[in-house]
Parts: C-alpha cells; sequence; structure tokens
C-alpha cells in the first residue's frame, strides 16, 4: 500500500516537472503567432523575444499583457497565461480588425507612454524577420 | 521620434481635418455669395436635371466628345483618379489606425492591391509632369504652382509606397508620410486641388446653361 502510494507520488511528481517544462518551453515565444491569424496573414510577422522583452521592458507582472477580467473589471491577481488573445478578443463572424486593435493597442500604448519600442507598421512587421 | 510620431499621428490629424473640412465650407460660401452678387441668374436657372445630365456625362469615361478626342489622357486620368481617391480610404493602415483612435472601421484592401494602385498613382503623376513638360502648349499654361502641387500630390503615395517597403530609413519615411498627407488635406479647400468639390458645380452650372438656356449639349 505504502510503495503504491508513492509511486503515484512519484508519478505526480514526473508529470509536474513535465508540465512545467512544456509550459517553460511555451513561454519561450520569439514570434507572436496568434492562430487567429493563421489563413489570413498579410503582414510579416513580429518578432517578439517574449522573455528578453519583458526583462528589458521591466514589466514584472504576467497580468499587464495576459490580463483576465470579472464582471467588467481587472483582477490584480488574475492572469490568462496560457491562453491566446484570440480566445477572448476573437469572434470568426466579425472579422478580424477588433483582434488586430486589440493587439495593437496593448503593444503600442505602452511603447508610446514609455517613449520606447516599435511604434510604426515596419518596426514591428519586419520583412527581414528581425526588429531594428 | 516617438514624439514627433505621436504629434503627427494625432494633433496634425485633427488640425489638418478641421482646415480641410472648415476651408472647404468657407470657400464655397465665399464662392456662393460672390455668385449671388456678380450672376444672381446662376441660381435662377440652374437645373437639377441638365446638372446631372452634364455630370453624368463626364464622369463616366468615354461619356463626352472631348474625352473621346483625347483617349490616352482620357484613360490616365479616369484610372489615376479612382486609385488615388479609393486608396486611401481602404488601406488596410488607414483602417487600421482609425480604429485603434477611434473605433470602428470598415472593409479594407489586401495590402499587395494597395500596393499596386499606390504604383499606379505615382505613374500618373509621372504622366501628367511629362505631359506638362513635353507639350509645348500644356507647358507654356504651366505655373510653378502647377508643378508644386503634382509634388504634394505625390508625395504621400511615394512616402507611403517607401514605408510600406521598409526600405532603408522607412522610418523617416513614415513620418514624411503623415505630414506630407496632411499637407495634401491641407492644400485641396485652397489650390487648384479644389476642383474635387467644384467639379460636380462647374459641371452642374454649364450643364444647366447649355441644357436649360441653350438647348445644347456641353459634352
Ligand atoms: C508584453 C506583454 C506580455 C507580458 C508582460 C507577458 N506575456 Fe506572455 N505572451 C505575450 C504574447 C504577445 C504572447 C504570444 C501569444 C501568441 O502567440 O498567441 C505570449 C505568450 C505566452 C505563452 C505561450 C502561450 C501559447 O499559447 O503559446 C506563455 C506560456 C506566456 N506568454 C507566459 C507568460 C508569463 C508566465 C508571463 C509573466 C512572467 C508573461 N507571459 C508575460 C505577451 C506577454
Ligand atoms: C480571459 C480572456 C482574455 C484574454 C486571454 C485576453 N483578454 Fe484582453 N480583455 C479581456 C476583457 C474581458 C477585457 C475588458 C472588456 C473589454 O473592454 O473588451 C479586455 C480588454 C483588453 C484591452 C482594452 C480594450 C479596449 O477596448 O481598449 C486590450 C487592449 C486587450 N484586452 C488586449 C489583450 C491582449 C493583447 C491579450 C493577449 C496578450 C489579451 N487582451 C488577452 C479579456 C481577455
Ligand atoms: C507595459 C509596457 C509594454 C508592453 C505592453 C509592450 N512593450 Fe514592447 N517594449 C517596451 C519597452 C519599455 C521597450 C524598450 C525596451 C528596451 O529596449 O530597453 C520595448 C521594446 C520592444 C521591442 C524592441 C525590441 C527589443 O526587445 O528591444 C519590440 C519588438 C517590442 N517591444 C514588441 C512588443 C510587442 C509585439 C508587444 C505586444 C504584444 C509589446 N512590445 C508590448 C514596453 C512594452
Ligand atoms: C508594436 C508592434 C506593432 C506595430 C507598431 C504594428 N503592429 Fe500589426 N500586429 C502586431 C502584433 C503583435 C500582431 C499579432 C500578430 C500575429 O499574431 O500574427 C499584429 C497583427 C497585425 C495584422 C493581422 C495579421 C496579418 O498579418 O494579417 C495586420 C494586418 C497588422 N498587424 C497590420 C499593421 C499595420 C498596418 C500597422 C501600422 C499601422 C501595424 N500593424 C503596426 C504588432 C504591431
Ligand atoms: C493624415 C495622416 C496620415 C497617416 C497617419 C497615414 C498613415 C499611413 C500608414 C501608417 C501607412 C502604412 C505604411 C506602412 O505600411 O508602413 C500608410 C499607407 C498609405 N497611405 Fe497614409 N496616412 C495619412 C495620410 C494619407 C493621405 C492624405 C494619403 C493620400 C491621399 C495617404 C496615402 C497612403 C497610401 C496610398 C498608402 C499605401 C502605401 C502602400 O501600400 O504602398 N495617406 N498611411
Ligand atoms: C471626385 C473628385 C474629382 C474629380 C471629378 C476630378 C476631376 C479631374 C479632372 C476633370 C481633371 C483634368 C484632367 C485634364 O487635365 O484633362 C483632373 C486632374 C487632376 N486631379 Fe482631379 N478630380 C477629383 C479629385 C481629385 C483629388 C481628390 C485630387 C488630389 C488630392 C486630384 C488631383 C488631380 C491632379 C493632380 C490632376 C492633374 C493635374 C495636372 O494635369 O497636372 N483630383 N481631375
Amino acid at each position: 500500500m505504502a510503495a503504491l502510494k508513492s509511486n503515484i507520488l512519484r508519478l505526480l511528481v514526473v508529470f509536474l516537472v513535465l508540465a512545467a517544462c512544456a509550459a517553460a518551453a511555451r513561454a519561450y515565444v520569439t514570434i507572436v503567432e496568434d492562430s487567429a491569424f493563421d489563413d489570413r496573414q498579410m503582414r510579416p510577422q513580429v518578432s517578439f523575444e517574449h522573455n528578453e522583452h519583458n526583462e528589458k521592458a521591466g514589466i514584472e507582472s504576467c497580468n499587464t499583457c495576459h490580463h483576465f477580467y470579472e464582471n467588467g473589471e481587472k483582477r490584480k491577481n488574475s492572469d490568462s497565461v496560457g491562453m491566446e488573445c484570440s480566445s477572448c478578443h476573437y469572434k470568426a463572424e466579425s472579422g478580424e480588425l477588433e483582434l488586430i486593435r486589440i493587439y495593437h493597442k496593448q503593444c503600442k500604448s505602452c511603447h508610446l507612454q514609455k517613449e520606447q519600442g516599435p511604434v510604426q507598421c515596419g518596426q514591428c512587421h519586419r520583412k527581414t524577420g528581425e526588429n531594428p | 521620434m516617438h514624439a514627433i510620431y505621436e504629434l503627427a499621428g494625432g494633433f496634425l490629424v485633427w488640425a489638418a481635418l478641421v482646415i480641410f473640412a472648415g476651408g472647404t465650407v468657407i470657400r464655397m460660401a465665399w464662392l456662393a455669395a460672390t455668385a449671388r452678387k456678380k450672376d444672381a441668374a446662376v441660381f435662377h436657372y440652374f437645373s437639377f436635371y441638365y446638372a446631372l445630365r452634364s455630370i453624368l456625362h463626364w464622369i463616366v469615361p468615354f461619356a463626352s466628345r472631348n474625352m473621346r478626342l483625347h483617349p490616352v489622357m482620357t484613360a490616365v486620368t479616369f484610372i489615376f483618379h479612382l486609385c488615388l481617391i479609393i486608396t486611401p480610404i481602404f488601406a488596410a493602415a488607414h483602417v487600421i489606425l482609425i480604429a485603434e483612435s477611434w473605433g470602428g472601421g470598415w472593409w479594407y484592401l489586401p495590402d499587395a492591391a494597395a500596393d499596386i494602385m499606390t504604383l499606379t498613382v505615382i505613374l500618373g503623376c509621372v504622366f501628367f509632369l511629362i505631359r506638362r513638360i513635353s507639350k509645348k502648349d500644356v507647358r507654356y499654361l504651366s505655373t510653378a504652382g502647377d508643378y508644386i502641387l503634382l509634388v504634394i500630390v505625390a508625395a504621400p503615395f511615394l512616402s507611403g509606397y517607401w514605408s510600406y517597403h521598409q526600405w532603408s530609413g522607412f522610418e523617416i519615411a513614415g513620418i514624411v508620410h503623415m505630414l506630407s498627407g496632411e499637407l495634401l488635406l491641407i492644400c485641396i479647400p485652397f489650390t487648384r486641388l479644389f476642383h474635387m468639390i467644384l467639379f460636380p458645380f462647374t459641371r452642374g452650372y454649364a450643364g444647366s446653361e447649355f441644357g436649360g438656356m441653350r438647348s445644347a449639349r456641353d459634352w
């Protein structure tokens, strides 16, 4: 009985470690590639060194971007890490303009406010794949 | 760079729109008042039927004799104006920026189409320039203002093209684009570009006179 328990425990640990690795691997994002744009990509993809960007920009809280709302209010201690922006901000029937708008709004409004980071189309959607 | 971008993309857009709209209203009011004083008969014999008939004949390609006499000029002018007006209204970048700033938005052109239409406008400007230089009678009638106006019209298209293709210095081209676009809007009410607004009136006037008074055609 004790052996079975510790085996289950071991399995659980292995599972947790694997899950953590998977999450870490997924968090190592280098371009933004929302699946909602998969079959309609008009501009070059946006290179976005996720962790490096957030470190350099000094963003402490994940929910600055991966926010979570309840009853119309942003929850300070919750986030939506692991969800694509499109899972909340995209409805196929109303087109992709709204999704483009919220991506741009989140990225650009901070860059303008901090006076750092790209704000023109070509600075984010680089044809060469790299940011200036 | 951020400060200039915010100025050119914020306050100056509003300033340009207000001057464009205000200038158009004021100039129209002034023209109407002058016409009433100097040629009050205009209002008397103005006829919507003959005005519309004339406008239609001049807005449909090759529906007027003058157009049939100058097929190349007519084709270039129509294609040029079509691209000139449709591209800025339906360029993806413009619609996206409007959605970002004011909300809403509308259908937009695929970038590839807007790109070809932009090139068409640039080539149209080159055509008008060559025509001005190479045709003796046109050159004789041209003033420096005519050439400057062509440059003012071409500038937002050239810089937009530059910025879209991300050629070197495209960040500056982007700023130049915004500023030159605003300059173009501001110039419309105060220059010959006002023909955009005046066209239905001048044609309507000629149409009413020829149709209503002389029972003749003016196309
Ligand atoms: C500057 C905004 C921003 C911040 C801050 C941020 N992220 Fe992200 N994150 C993104 C974007 C944008 C994506 C890419 C989404 C996509 O491609 O669909 C992403 C993707 C991810 C993904 C992958 C999701 C997937 O579906 O592939 C994970 C995991 C993630 N972030 C975790 C985090 C964690 C943990 C933090 C806090 C330490 C954090 N993020 C902070 C913007 C941000
Ligand atoms: C769990 C669902 C959810 C996810 C995932 C999510 N959001 Fe949101 N977001 C909301 C809600 C709810 C609001 C507030 C209601 C509103 O204004 O639409 C909001 C508001 C916003 C706004 C302000 C809206 C406005 O009109 O000004 C922006 C910008 C935004 N989100 C960007 C993003 C980005 C970028 C991502 C991906 C990194 C993202 N959101 C992920 C639910 C979500
Ligand atoms: C909360 C503020 C904030 C948000 C939100 C934000 N950024 Fe940034 N970003 C910055 C700052 C600050 C810099 C300048 C960092 C530096 O270079 O020191 C920057 C720089 C960049 C750079 C320049 C390359 C680099 O790493 O130096 C890129 C590309 C970029 N951001 C993309 C994005 C994208 C795409 C988004 C939206 C998914 C985004 N940013 C959202 C603050 C933000
Ligand atoms: C701060 C960075 C940033 C700037 C500046 C920016 N974008 Fe984006 N844009 C993004 C991100 C991030 C996405 C989401 C990309 C994805 O998931 O593939 C996006 C998505 C898009 C999409 C939908 C995806 C596609 O390729 O069809 C279009 C179109 C687009 N942007 C056009 C523009 C235009 C036009 C401009 C200039 C007016 C512009 N962007 C400026 C970051 C930016
Ligand atoms: C008033 C302020 C304006 C702003 C802020 C603005 C902004 C922009 C932006 C950001 C782009 C995209 C460039 C890129 O892809 O990198 C663009 C493209 C373009 N703009 Fe404007 N614009 C303005 C006015 C105008 C005007 C007045 C005209 C013409 C009458 C014009 C014509 C165009 C065209 C034709 C393109 C497409 C270029 C291409 O795809 O090759 N713009 N504009
Ligand atoms: C619906 C609106 C418009 C109409 C009906 C119109 C009509 C015309 C006509 C009839 C010509 C004369 C062609 C010739 O010389 O035979 C012309 C020329 C021209 N128009 Fe327009 N136009 C309109 C809008 C505009 C706008 C909005 C612009 C620029 C912002 C513009 C820019 C020009 C230019 C640059 C020329 C060529 C001038 C030259 O020969 O150098 N037009 N237009």
